[in-house]
């Protein structure tokens, strides 16, 4: 009797057969991600079938097409990132600068200590407000709010990276007269870039909060002014879409943009661990 | 060639607690050298061998005393190898290197791609130093200080870290790139072997930073720790060290 030949059931779910391939991809990662999505969609569709105030999946996808179809969609949504953008650059610029300024000089830090951390207790609404208050209905409203809100942020982690980095390469550096600036960009730099994309994550969907509510509240355009405009409508279709759309955005940046720029970002790492040690 | 001279240096650290007493590390050390040489400093942990290389290189400032490196009547320059590499782990090895360095162009490169290659390291300037093994790592510490050129080397216990064989292997390597380069060297031990292998003049300190002895080695150059002469310079300086123990433990119980 020949042996080997015939396929076992081993072989039946192996990875490269179709049905193995749906069998692995039920228990990876993907799978698990595609499984919540579903069960989230069948609760939302159900409790959207039982209650009349809550729609359902399909209504808000035709009411998104809808949007997206018209050029609404779009149009809010360019003028919202217009603001965010510049808003979270300014942010960026400043938190980095002010970062390290309070972790290498103690004067600085002990004079504006207090003020930042005033500024990380100030909510985004509070800042949104303000921002009305000083700039009216202009450009200028969500760009402020979303600076003012995600400055401390990055300021604060980055601060404590400075903080955290290296004295033995420090002393290294001053022992070799190596200039300041060079250090800064050299040495400070990364090794606070954890720190950075911590505070810039957190950055990120604070300021992407803050100019939202700069919209809601004294905007005449963009996806906080087109939440608000379904909200007074009583519409809420028109209100769930927009919010969906509004934590779909940040959800995936985070995913798509900031996750991939960290990893390209902290490439040295895997290959500095890539070759084995060996040799004197 | 540099010319380094210290005239009664002190360096006192505040009190580490409250109601301490302030630490001596050096209590007015006096010396000079000058030359292609290689000089050694040993002493017991806490005899400020350190202290006194941290203060040369400007990361820690003498409480008084006088101190000068010259070349040629200018300031001198300076290298420092510590007991640890010191690499910047996210930037590659010749990157390391130009950390360092004036300049970043092609001849910088070329500079320091010979200083890697004079210490075995040519085909590593693209690596990681967390690629590198300790020796290594070591060995691209060493290079780094010596490609900016520096008219004094200071080197803290380099080879301390490392296992013996790649220690050994790394004081040939040392000795031929220092009379290859005519460097002035200040090398602070604790090894009184390594310290006569590789030393023209030991330099004996004792606790509160004081000279304890000055001891010339005249051997030539490059020695191995199995030549018979160095050997016989290494057992008796072992004795002097064993007579200034006794001498300190009898100081002691009086």
């Amino acid at each position: 009797m020949s042996a080997g030949t015939a396929p076992t059931p081993t072989d039946a779910l192996a990875p490269r057969s179709p049905l193995g391939r749906i069998a692995a991809a039920t228990r990876s990662d993907r799978g698990a991600y595609a499984a919540s999505a579903l069960t989230a969609l069948v609760f939302w569709q159900v409790i959207g079938m039982r209650f009349e105030r809550i729609p359902t999946p399909a209504e808000v996808a035709e009411f998104f097409w809808s949007q997206a179809s018209s050029g609404v969609l779009w149009a809010a949504f360019a003028n919202t990132l217009d603001g965010f953008f510049v808003g979270l650059g300014i942010a960026l610029v400043v938190g980095i600068a002010l970062g390290l300024a309070l972790g290498l000089s103690n004067m600085v830090r002990t004079f504006l200590n207090d003020i930042v951390v005033v500024g990380l207790a100030v909510p985004g609404v509070i800042w949104a407000l303000l921002a009305i208050l000083w700039f009216g209905f202009s450009f200028k409203t969500p760009v402020a709010a979303v600076a003012l809100t995600a400055t401390p942020f990055i300021a604060v982690q980055v601060a404590q990276g400075v903080r955290g980095t290296s004295r033995d390469l420090m002393r290294m550096s001053t022992a070799f007269g190596v200039p300041w600036h060079r250090r800064i960009r050299h040495l400070v730099l990364p090794s606070v870039m954890d720190y950075v994309f911590a505070g810039f994550r957190f950055a990120v969907i604070m300021g992407w909060n803050a100019v939202l509510l700069a919209e809601w509240f004294g905007g005449r355009a963009g996806v906080g002014f087109q939440t608000r405009t379904w909200y007074d409508a009583n519409n809420f279709t028109g209100f769930v879409s927009w919010v969906l759309f509004f934590i779909v955005f940040i959800v995936l940046l985070d995913r798509l943009v900031l996750e991939r720029v960290a990893r390209r970002t902290f490439r040295w790492r895997a290959q500095a661990t890539a070759t084995p040690r060996g040799g004197a | 060639m540099a010319t380094l001279t210290i005239e009664n240096l002190t360096k006192v650290f505040p009190p580490p607690r409250k109601g301490a007493e302030p630490v001596t590390a050096l209590g007015g050390l006096s010396f000079e050298l000058s030359g292609h040489t290689f000089v050694s400093l040993v002493g017991p942990s806490g005899c400020g061998k350190s202290t006194l290389l941290n203060i040369l290189s400007g990361v820690e400032t003498p409480t008084s005393g006088r101190l000068s490196v010259t070349e040629d009547g200018r300031p001198a320059k300076l290298g420092y190898v510590f007991q640890d590499a010191r690499l910047l782990p996210w930037r590659t090895v010749m990157d390391n290197m130009l950390y360092v360095q004036d300049s970043r162009d092609d001849k910088a490169r070329d500079h320091a791609r010979r200083y890697l290659a004079m210490v075995g390291l040519e085909n590593n300037e693209a690596s990681y130093p967390g690629q590198l093994s300790g020796g290594m790592q070591q060995r691209a510490g060493i290079a780094r200080a010596f490609s900016v050129e520096p008219d004094l080397l200071l080197m803290d216990e380099p080879f301390s870290h490392l296992d013996a064989i790649t220690a050994r292997s790394l004081r040939e390597h040392l000795q031929h790139l220092w009379q290859e380069s005519g460097k002035t060297v200040l090398f602070v031990t604790h090894d009184i072997m390594e310290a006569v292998q590789l030393s023209d003049r030991i330099i004996v300190l004792r606790h509160g930073g004081h000279i304890h002895a000055d001891i010339p080695i005249d051997l030539p150059h490059p020695r191995r720790a199995s030549d018979p002469e160095v050997a016989a310079v290494q057992a008796e300086i072992l004795g002097r060290f064993e007579t200034m123990e006794r001498r300190l433990e009898e100081t002691a119980a009086a």
